[in-house]
């Protein structure tokens, strides 16, 4: 036998051995599930192909005779025999410029792929399960949706406990601080909280209908305490006479005239979410990129805060 | 011909190389020309945003922030739209960034305001818990370079045509006009215009002294910059 053979079998032999001592030594072993086995019959299949392909082609190198007719030309030197075209090659050529013709013209996925279009649908996907599964909810469930809202958004100004982070923003567990109520006497507003009343006028268009006078610094200063305190306190009179002909003798407001100023509304919140303010101690940007439904979570977020 | 060229490598590589050039050039250039005009809302820098971009370039923020919202629903809802090419086109180097230690800011005028600009330069920590961005009080000292930041608006004015001073549509339907100086003088009067603006809703009284004294400190500049990022 020739010795060619002989290592064949023993590389054989020995690369099997190898395969089942590796499958053996895994998890599951050889009857562990199909992959293992598929995995096992690929290895051996493998194995014998290439031992018995390899020998072939050495075999063909050790035997093999040049013959057959040189063509004219020369490359550097390099001859080339003139053998005819195999068939199958050539068939399958002339199919893979068929198949090439197609694919340029109609086949070629141009249109049926792209990452925007892939983006839109993505995003169509994403609102028809949002108003599918939280168009409609009320209550907890909103004020939950609320609070993940303001923990994603707000709390870099407003801090995760609506505080404001030590005066940085607006603290948010109550409806308003004395030096916002003073701002906005001194120089009126122009807010537009509830979205289209009318402005509030400065310190000199706010009469006091108590002193029949304009108002001065001292009231100011009690009313803006009293606002502050929720509402209580000293500076009722002067709230009641100054201050109650638009926000209401409560400080809950008047549809289309003033805002409430005793509590939020989610009202309120979804139109500062939706036009932004300034205000005493900063600039508030707008948040246009939230749904109407999660501008009025968050309002009921944080009218639930202030409670 | 063929024969010619096998026989001629160096012409060969040359025609190899003008074959593939023209294909690339009709295929990549038509597309390239169209994608990268400037997208209505977006107008040139200012002097002083200019000045607060080199600052931003000086402090390597785009080796953390980069600006490109990717075409993805959890960016577009944390970011805004997703970057189009045209938005670039004053962007002279872009600052797409290859990491983002930190957030994307390429919409962050959107939904952040001055104040807190000035509250997170001078310490992240204090706004943003567990933010391990160092804090850059010396913006608050140093002072922004407004002269090259003219020097550079004169260039790309010049030389690719950059339209300052002509009006540039915005997505409302209106036009804005980006002013430029006509001399160093009237560049660092707009830029002081528009600080004393910045400086307005700021808290810090060294910079409102500073720019009250016609000085530019960088904060000033970066906030206008990044106000402009929409």
């Amino acid at each position: 036998m020739n010795k060619l053979y002989l290592g064949g079998i023993i590389f054989t032999a020995l690369m099997l051995l190898f395969t089942y001592m590796s499958v053996i030594g895994s998890e599951g072993g050889l009857h562990g599930d199909i992959v293992n086995m598929l995995a096992v019959a690929g290895a051996v299949a493998l194995v014998i192909i290439t031992v018995f392909v390899v020998i072939k082609y050495v075999r063909q190198m050790q035997t093999d005779t040049a013959d057959g007719q040189l063509a004219d030309e020369k490359w550097d030197g390099i001859g080339e025999y003139l053998n005819e075209l195999p068939m199958g090659w050539a068939i399958m050529f002339f199919l893979l410029i068929v198949w090439g013709m197609w694919y340029f013209t109609v086949g070629y996925p141009l249109n049926a792929y792209s990452q925007i279009g892939e983006y839109n649908e993505d995003t169509a996907a994403h609102n028809t399960k949002f108003e599918a599964e939280y168009a409609s909810i009320t209550g907890d469930r909103l004020v939950e949706m609320g609070e993940s809202v303001f923990l994603a958004e707000c709390k870099v100004c407003h801090g995760i406990n609506a505080d404001g982070i030590e005066g940085k923003a607006a603290n948010l567990n109550k409806r308003i601080e004395a030096k916002s109520v003073k701002l906005v006497i001194a120089n009126g507003s122009n807010n537009h909280l509830l979205g289209m009343e009318m402005p509030m006028p400065d310190r000199n268009g706010l009469f006091n209908a108590n002193t029949s006078a304009l108002i001065t610094d001292a009231e100011i200063d009690a009313v803006a305490s009293f606002v502050a305190n929720g509402m209580a306190g000293a500076g009722a009179d002067i709230f009641a006479g100054v201050c109650a002909s638009c926000h209401g003798a409560d400080g809950k407001g008047m549809d289309s005239v003033a805002p409430n100023i005793a509590s939020f509304t989610p009202a309120l919140v979804a139109n500062v979410l939706a036009h932004g303010k300034k205000g005493a101690i900063g600039e508030m940007p707008k948040f246009d990129r939230l749904n109407a439904k999660q501008k009025e979570a968050v309002g009921a977020y944080i009218t639930n805060l202030s409670k | 011909m063929f024969h010619w060229l096998e026989k001629h490598p160096f012409f060969f590589a040359v025609g190899i190389f003008v074959t593939i050039a023209f294909a690339g050039l009709v295929e990549i250039l038509p597309n390239f020309a169209q994608a990268s005009r400037p997208v209505i809302g977006t107008a040139p820098y200012s002097t002083l945003e200019l000045a607060g971009r080199h600052v931003y370039i000086k402090n390597s923020c785009n080796a953390c922030h980069s600006q490109l919202v990717r075409p993805f629903k959890s960016e577009t809802d944390r970011y805004g739209h997703y970057s189009l090419s045209g938005e670039y086109a004053y962007d002279r180097p872009f600052l797409w960034g290859s990491k983002r230690t930190g957030p994307d800011l390429m919409r962050v005028g959107n939904y952040r305001t001055t104040d807190w600009h000035e509250n997170h330069m001078k310490s992240p920590s204090g706004v943003v818990p567990g933010s391990i961005m160092p804090a850059y009080t010396w913006m608050f000292k140093n002072t922004a370079d407004i002269n090259t930041a003219y020097a550079e608006q004169l260039t790309v004015s010049q030389f690719f045509s950059t339209p300052y001073n002509k009006p540039v549509p915005m997505k409302d339907g209106s036009t804005k006009i980006v002013k430029m100086g006509a001399s160093t003088a009237e560049a660092n009067a707009l830029a002081l215009a528009e600080a004393k603006v910045i400086a307005a809703d700021m808290k810090d009284q060294d910079v409102k002294d500073a720019v009250a004294n016609g000085q530019i400190p960088e904060i000033v500049a970066l906030i206008a910059y990044m106000n402009s990022l929409k």
